[in-house]
C-alpha cells in the first residue's frame, strides 16, 4: 500500500504562523544563521528534531490529568514502574527529567579519566557527557555507515571485530561498559539487527564487560528488525523489544522520543550496587526515587506512550512516513542516507552542494538555505555538531511523532527541491562566536561571500 | 470571638478522589514501610503533609496554559513567556529555566565553587549543602542564634547574624567565598522569614569585600508577605514591589517553582552578571537541556510563568499563609509544642517536648510520625536526628537540638475542614502520648538515611498502642 493512513485522527490542533522569505532572511541573520536560535513561532514546519515534540493522545491527555504527585509513593510512579518493567523486564528502574540526565549519572559513576566507552555512534549529549566525567568517547560503525549510498539493512550495527581490537589496544579494565545506540542516531536512524546485539553481548561475556543500550529509539529499531532481519518477520514487535532489552545489563533512555511523551527520561540497571550509588545521586542532582525530577503526570503521560509505541499499526505508519518523504527527495534527485531510517531523513550535504568544502559547514548552509526558502527548520549533524570527530556531513529532517500530515510532508519535499535547484547559489559559513562544549547550540556564525 | 473568619480567593474546579482507610488498614501499612512515611504508597495516604513541594493544585489559568505548550526543542514561546515574568516580578536579567530547583543549585555550584570555598548561608538546606560538598566547598552557617531556639518569639527569625559573616570573611578571607546562600525563607528553621533591613545590610557587607550575593527565592514570595505584615514601612506596598526590592539586594537566584510558582514540576537559575550567566547557559545543556527549555516540557513552563503572576497576589498569600496559621492558632491552644512563631509553609512539632518519655535514641520525630499516621492517615515528615544523619568522621548519630516533625501545607489543595481533622489528630496524640512507642533502625541507608531507611518499635509491633486497662 502507497497510501499512509494514520492510525489516529486529529483531536486537538495548534496554529502554524506563517512568515515571508524577507522575515525570514531577517530572522536568520538574528539569529547568527544558527537555527537553535529561531524563536520556534517564526518556523513553519519545526523538522530540528523528533525529542520531545511528539503529539500525545487522548489517552496520554487523560493521564496527564489523573497524575499524581505526591512527593513520595505516588500512583503514577507505580504505574509507571510497571509498564516499564512489562515492557523491557528490567526491574531497577529510576526516572529521569529527560536522557541526558540518565547518561550523566551513568557516566558520572563509571567514566572519569583514563576510561573509554565504546559505541557504534555516540550521539552529541552522550560524547558530552562521557568527555566532561574526563573519559574517553570511541564510535565503532561498521565500514558501510561511511557510505550514504548503501543500502546495507543495518547500518547502525557495531563493528565487533573493531570492538576486540579495541579491547586488545586499551586492556578491557580500562573500559567500563560497552554502549550500542538504537537505532543508531548521529548515523543517520540507521537500525542494528539482533543478530549485531548478540553478537555484541557475546564479546561483553568474553571479556566480562557490562553492556549498555543507549535505546531512546528501541521501538522503531524493533519495528525495522521484524521488517528487514531474517527469521523476524513473524514475532510480534514487543517480543523483539523484550529480546533487546533482555540482551543489556542497563539502558539509558530519552522517553521523548519513543515514550510519546514531551518530557521525562529512565535509566535502567541490574547491578544492585550500581543501582545504589546512581539513586543516591538521583536524589541529590534529579529528585526522589519515586519522581526522579518529573511531574507525577509526566510518568502516567510516558507509561501510556510506552504502550501505544509498541502498537504495531503505530510503528508501520510512523517508518512508512518517513520513507514517504525519502521517495519524495529521491525522485527529486536529492542525494540521501540510504536506506530512510526510522525517525529521519538524512540529507548527504556533502554531495548535495560539494561546492563548499567541509570547513565552510556544507550541511549548515542546506539547513539555513531550507528555512529562508520555506520557513523548515532541521539540523546540521557533521562538523559543526561534531567538529573535527565528524564522519559525514548531514542535515537532519527529523519527524516529530504523530505531528504533520502528508501535505505537511509534500510542502517539505517541495522546499528541498527548490532549494537543490538552485544548490549553487548556497554559501558556505564561518563560525563568529563558539562556546567551549556543545557548541552546535550556541554558536554563531557568518555568511561566506558567494564562490566564483 | 476576637477572630475573623478568612475564605480562599478561589473556588474548586477539579477534585482529586482520596482513598478513606481503617486504622487496621494503617497499621498493615505503616509496618509495611518500616514505620517511614516515606515508604509510605500515596494512595494509602488520607492527608499528604509531607511536603509543599510539587504538590499544589494548579489554577484552571495554568491548566489553560499547558495546552499552550508549545514543545518545540529550541525557542519555544513559553520560555519567552517565562523569561518575561521572572524579569518583570523578580527583576533579574538573564533567566534559565531547569527541571527543578536542585538544577539550578548544581549549576551554581559547579559554576562559583573551587576546592576549599567556604559557602555561608542562613542555615542549611539538605540538597543545597550537598551541592556545594560536591564542588569542593564547604557550608559555614551566619544564622542568627535565636533561630536554633524552638520557643523564642522573633519576628524574623531567619536572619543572618552579621557579625557572625564579618568574622567569617576575616577569618578565611573575601577570596575564598564565593557567594552567599541566603535563604527567604529559612526551610530548616520552621520556614522563618528573612527582614528587608537585614538583606539589605548582608548585601552592604557583601559587595563591600566582593562578594556575590544568591538567594535561595524557593519562597521569596511568602517572606515578601511576612515584611508586609510585620516590618515597618512596608505595610502599604505590594507584594510585587516588596519582591523586587528583595532581589534587588541580591545577584541572582535560584529557584525551585514547586513552591511559590504553584507548578508540579520546573526551577530556574536567574542571574544578573553576563558572563556568568553565558557559562550557565554552556553548562544547562549539559545536564538540564538546551537553555530555552531546561529540562522542562513547554508547557511547563507556561504554567509557572502564570503561577509567578499568581503568586505575588495579596490575597492568595493571604490566605496560603492564613491557612498555616490558622493550623498552627488550634495546636497552641491546645498547648501542643510547635516552633514559634509560626512561619510560612508548615507547622513543625518539638518531638521532645511533645514526647519527653521516648529517649533521643529512639527517635522521638520518627515515632510520632509514624503514630500520626496510624491515627488519622495524615503524612508528615520526621526533621530531627533520622534527617541529620551521622558524623562522616565519628560514624556517630548527630542529634540536633531541633528534633521535630513537620506538617507541610500543599497550597490550595486541604480545606479547613482537612486541618481541623489534622489538629484535632495531633491533640488527641498529645492527649494519649504515653501510648507512643519508640522505634529503632532495622535498615539503615549510609547516605540520606531519612528517605528509605526501615524501622521496628522498640518493644511490641505497633508504634501506637491500644488503650490499656484503665
Amino acid at each position: 500500500m502507497k497510501t499512509i493512513i494514520e492510525p489516529f485522527r486529529i483531536k486537538s490542533v495548534e496554529p502554524i504562523r506563517m512568515t515571508t522569505r524577507e522575515q525570514r532572511e531577517a530572522i536568520l541573520q538574528e539569529a547568527g544563521y544558527n537555527l537553535f536560535l529561531v524563536h520556534a513561532e517564526d518556523v513553519i514546519i519545526d523538522l530540528l528534531t523528533d525529542s520531545g515534540t511528539g503529539a500525545m493522545s487522548s489517552e496520554q491527555w487523560a493521564g496527564i490529568m489523573r497524575g499524581d504527585e505526591s512527593y513520595a509513593g505516588a500512583v503514577s510512579f507505580y504505574r509507571f514502574q510497571d509498564r516499564i518493567q512489562e515492557l523491557t523486564g528490567f526491574t531497577h528502574i529510576l526516572p529521569t527529567h529527560q536522557g541526558r540526565a540518565s547518561e550523566r549519572i551513568l557516566f558520572e559513576l563509571t567514566g572519569g579519566p583514563g576510561k573509554v566507552i565504546p559505541n557504534n555512534a555516540h550521539f552529541d549529549t552522550t560524547r558530552a557527557n562521557i568527555e566532561h566525567s574526563g573519559a574517553r568517547a570511541v564510535d565503532l560503525p561498521i565500514a558501510e555507515a561511511a557510505d550514504p549510498a548503501c543500502r546495507h539493512p543495518f547500518k547502525g550495527n557495531m563493528n565487533v571485530a573493531a570492538l576486540e581490537q579495541l579491547i586488545a589496544d586499551v586492556g578491557r579494565e580500562h573500559i567500563p561498559l560497552v554502549m550500542v545506540t538504537i537505532t543508531n542516531n548521529s548515523g543517520g536512524g540507521q537500525p542494528v539487527s539482533l543478530e549485531n546485539l548478540r553478537a555484541v553481548r557475546a564479546v561483553c561475556d568474553r571479556h566480562q564487560l557490562p553492556f549498555f543500550l543507549d535505546a531512546c529509539r528501541f521501538a522503531e529499531n524493533a519495528f525495522l528488525i521484524k521488517r528487514r532481519e531474517p527469521g523476524q518477520a513473524g514475532r510480534p514487535v514487543r517480543e523483539i523489544v523484550r529480546e533487546i532489552f533482555s540482551l543489556a545489563d542497563g539502558a539509558t533512555i530519552s522517553a521523548k522520543k519513543d515514550g510519546l511523551a514531551n518530557n521525562g527520561g529512565l535509566l535502567l540497571l541490574r547491578d544492585e550496587a550500581l543501582l545504589y550509588r546512581a539513586s543516591n545521586l538521583l536524589i541529590l542532582t534529579e529528585g526522589f526515587v519515586t519522581y526522579g525530577g518529573l511531574a507525577g503526570r509526566d510518568l502516567e503521560a510516558i507509561a501510556r506512550g510506552f504502550e501505544e509505541v509498541v502498537e504495531e499499526d503505530y510503528l508501520s505508519y510512523r517508518i512508512r512516513s518517513v520513507e514517504y518523504v525519502g521517495e519524495g527527495l529521491c525522485a527529486a534527485g536529492i542525494p540521501i542516507m540510504q536506506p530512510p531510517g526510522g525517525h529521519a531523513i538524512y540529507i548527504d550535504a556533502a554531495a548535495f552542494c560539494p561546492h563548499i568544502p567541509r570547513g565552510q559547514f556544507p550541511g549548515q548552509a542546506i539547513v539555513c538555505g531550507l528555512y529562508r526558502e520555506g520557513g523548515v527548520r532541521t539540523v546540521e549533524i557533521g562538523s559543526v555538531m561534531f567538529g573535527q570527530g565528524a564522519h559525514l556531513e548531514l542535515v537532519r529532517l527529523a519527524m516529530p511523532r504523530r505531528v504533520y500530515t502528508q501535505s505537511h510532508m509534500d510542502y517539505v519535499v517541495e522546499v528541498c527541491a527548490g532549494l537543490y535547484d538552485r544548490r549553487d547559489e548556497l554559501r558556505g559559513l564561518r563560525i563568529v562566536h563558539e562556546p567551549p562544549v556543545l557548541r552546535h547550540f550556541t554558536a554563531r556564525f557568518e555568511e561566506l561571500p558567494v564562490p566564483v | 470571638m476576637q477572630r475573623r473568619s478568612w475564605a480562599e480567593p478561589f473556588k474548586i474546579k477539579v477534585v482529586e478522589h482520596l482513598r478513606m482507610t481503617t486504622r487496621a488498614e494503617r497499621e498493615r501499612a505503616i509496618a509495611g514501610a518500616g514505620f517511614n512515611t516515606f515508604l509510605l504508597k500515596s494512595e494509602d495516604v488520607y492527608i499528604d503533609l509531607l511536603t509543599d513541594s510539587g504538590t499544589s493544585a494548579m489554577s484552571d489559568r495554568q491548566w489553560a496554559g499547558m495546552m499552550l505548550g508549545d514543545e518545540a526543542y529550541a525557542g519555544s514561546a513559553n520560555f519567552y513567556h517565562l523569561e518575561s515574568a521572572v524579569r518583570e516580578y523578580y527583576g533579574y536579567k538573564h533567566v534559565i529555566p531547569t527541571h527543578q530547583g536542585r538544577g539550578a543549585e548544581h549549576i551554581l555550584s559547579r559554576l562559583c565553587i573551587k576546592g576549599g570555598d567556604v559557602v555561608p548561608g542562613n542555615m542549611y538546606f539538605t540538597t543545597t549543602r550537598a551541592h556545594q560538598e560536591l564542588a569542593g566547598g564547604q557550608f559555614a552557617d551566619v544564622i542568627a542564634d535565636v533561630a536554633h531556639d524552638p520557643g523564642a518569639d522573633h519576628p524574623f527569625k531567619g536572619n543572618v547574624d552579621l557579625d557572625k559573616l564579618a568574622r567569617l570573611i576575616e577569618q578565611v578571607g573575601p577570596s575564598r567565598i564565593p557567594y552567599i546562600s541566603l535563604h527567604a525563607t529559612v526551610n530548616m528553621a520552621g520556614g522563618q522569614p528573612i527582614s528587608m533591613a537585614n538583606a539589605r545590610e548582608v548585601s552592604a557587607l557583601c559587595r563591600k569585600h566582593g562578594i556575590r550575593v544568591f538567594l535561595d527565592a524557593t519562597r521569596a514570595v511568602e517572606n515578601c508577605y511576612f515584611i508586609k505584615e510585620r516590618e515597618p514601612g512596608y505595610a502599604h506596598k505590594s507584594l510585587a514591589e516588596i519582591l523586587r526590592e528583595l532581589c534587588s539586594c541580591t545577584d541572582g537566584c535560584t529557584m525551585s517553582g514547586k513552591k511559590d510558582c504553584l507548578v508540579n514540576i520546573g526551577g530556574f537559575l536567574a542571574l544578573n552578571d553576563d558572563d556568568l550567566a553565558d557559562a550557565a547557559r554552556n553548562m544547562v545543556v549539559l545536564f538540564e537541556g538546551l537553555h530555552t527549555y531546561g529540562g522542562l516540557a513547554g508547557r511547563d513552563m507556561e504554567a509557572m510563568a502564570i503561577g509567578i503572576t499568581e503568586s505575588v497576589q495579596y490575597e492568595h498569600m493571604h490566605a496560603r499563609i492564613g491557612q498555616v496559621q490558622y493550623l498552627g492558632e488550634i495546636l497552641e491552644r491546645e498547648g501542643v509544642p510547635i516552633v514559634r512563631p509560626v512561619g510560612g509553609h508548615g507547622i513543625f512539632l518539638d518531638a521532645l517536648g511533645f514526647l519527653p518519655h521516648i529517649p533521643r535514641d529512639q527517635y522521638p520525630a520518627q515515632a510520632l510520625t509514624a503514630a500520626l499516621y496510624v491515627d488519622s492517615g495524615v503524612r508528615a515528615m520526621e526533621r530531627g536526628a533520622v534527617s541529620a544523619g551521622r558524623d562522616h568522621g565519628t560514624g556517630e548519630t548527630h542529634f540536633p537540638r531541633l528534633e521535630l516533625v513537620r506538617l507541610t501545607i500543599p497550597r490550595r489543595v486541604y480545606t479547613q475542614a482537612h486541618m481541623d481533622v489534622t489538629a484535632e489528630s495531633v491533640v488527641g496524640l498529645r492527649e494519649q502520648r504515653n501510648r507512643i512507642v519508640g522505634l529503632k533502625f532495622t535498615y539503615e541507608p549510609k547516605h540520606l538515611r531519612f528517605f528509605q531507611a526501615r524501622f521496628e518499635p522498640v518493644e511490641g509491633s505497633q508504634v501506637l498502642c491500644d488503650p490499656g486497662p484503665a
